[in-house]
């Protein structure tokens, strides 16, 4: 294996972890939103938390060796349209991701209270869960994702 | 450098292989911390366990499906008979098997919603594909033998 590959792998590493954690943190969410007992809800809040693991760490490996990757091939520049709009779809699924991950972690934190209290189901958690706030924010921090994946593979304007 | 000069009718076809990919992985690696919290919290391990098998159900058999349909797609558009590479012999591999793997997970996901000792195997089987599905990509992006 050559460096390129190694490259390659390591980039495409990160996409995995990223939009892999994206499915996982949807998958769970959207249970967690058809549940009603408090610590059944916790539970599946509190696996996001390897969701939300992956991502950050996802995110990193892919600018980190996609930037790499873009600085070593002479055919790619930095100034290549497709390479900045992923790069600005980076940084807006991060920020929106995080802002909708706030909101989640509130809601986390008031299943595991009401959780440790007498389990009964809440409406304000009811609310909390299903808040058309994080789910947009979230959302939108998913397609921003979807969208580089987009660019990675149809690289329009690269010219190969 | 295949990935760099590929025809651009190939790329749709990528598209949907690597999106079912990735949904697959994002799949089973829900299935991994939903069986593994059944092992560690048994209080909550029937209703971990349902949500498990719910996913498989719902979300990762659905996206094996978009992944093997998008490898074939692309694979009758690489027109690379007869040889057959290292790397697709082991995308190969790992996607076929997969078949046998979700069966198997389907059958102790059924089973461990009364039998908590199919719960602690459909965990092992389950982290054991979210490692082969990391060999997989590992092989389609590295390409060994080509």
């Amino acid at each position: 294996m050559g460096k390129y590959e190694w490259l390659l792998f390591l980039h495409v590493t990160g996409a995995f972890f990223f939009l892999g954690g994206v499915v996982v943190a949807w998958v769970l969410g959207f249970a967690a939103a058809r549940r009603e007992l408090p610590s059944e809800i916790a539970l599946l809040l509190r696996l996001t938390g390897a969701a939300a693991a992956a991502i950050g760490i996802g995110m990193l490996l892919t600018i980190v060796f996609g930037l790499w990757l873009v600085f070593d091939l002479d055919f790619y520049d930095i100034g290549d349209g497709w390479i900045v709009a992923a790069l600005v779809l980076w940084l807006l699924s991060g920020t929106l991701g995080g802002a909708g991950g706030k909101r989640d972690r509130e809601t986390r934190l008031l299943a595991e209270r009401l959780a440790a209290g007498d389990d009964a189901p809440s409406g304000e958690l009811q609310a909390r869960v299903r808040d058309p706030i994080a789910l947009s924010l979230n959302l939108a921090s998913s397609l921003a994702g979807i969208a580089i994946l987009v660019l990675m593979i149809w690289k329009p304007g690269a010219g190969g | 450098m295949i990935a760099l000069i590929r025809p651009d009718s190939w790329n749709f076809p990528l598209f949907v292989h690597v999106f079912g990919a990735i949904a697959l992985f994002g799949g089973v690696g829900t299935l991994v911390l939903l069986s593994f919290a059944a092992e560690r919290m048994p209080a909550q391990g029937v209703f971990a366990r349902r949500v498990a098998f719910g996913t498989l159900i719902t979300v990762v058999w659905p996206a094996y499906v978009v992944m093997r349909v998008g490898a074939q797609w692309i694979y009758s558009r690489e027109d690379l008979h007869p040889d057959f590479p290292t790397w697709i012999a082991i995308g190969v591999g790992v996607g076929d098997g997969g078949i046998v793997v979700l069966l198997l997970l389907t059958l102790l996901g059924w089973l461990m919603r009364r039998r908590p000792r199919a719960g602690t195997l459909f965990a092992g089987l389950a982290g054991i594909y979210l490692v082969a599905l990391g060999v997989a990509w590992w092989a389609m992006t590295a390409r060994p033998g080509s």
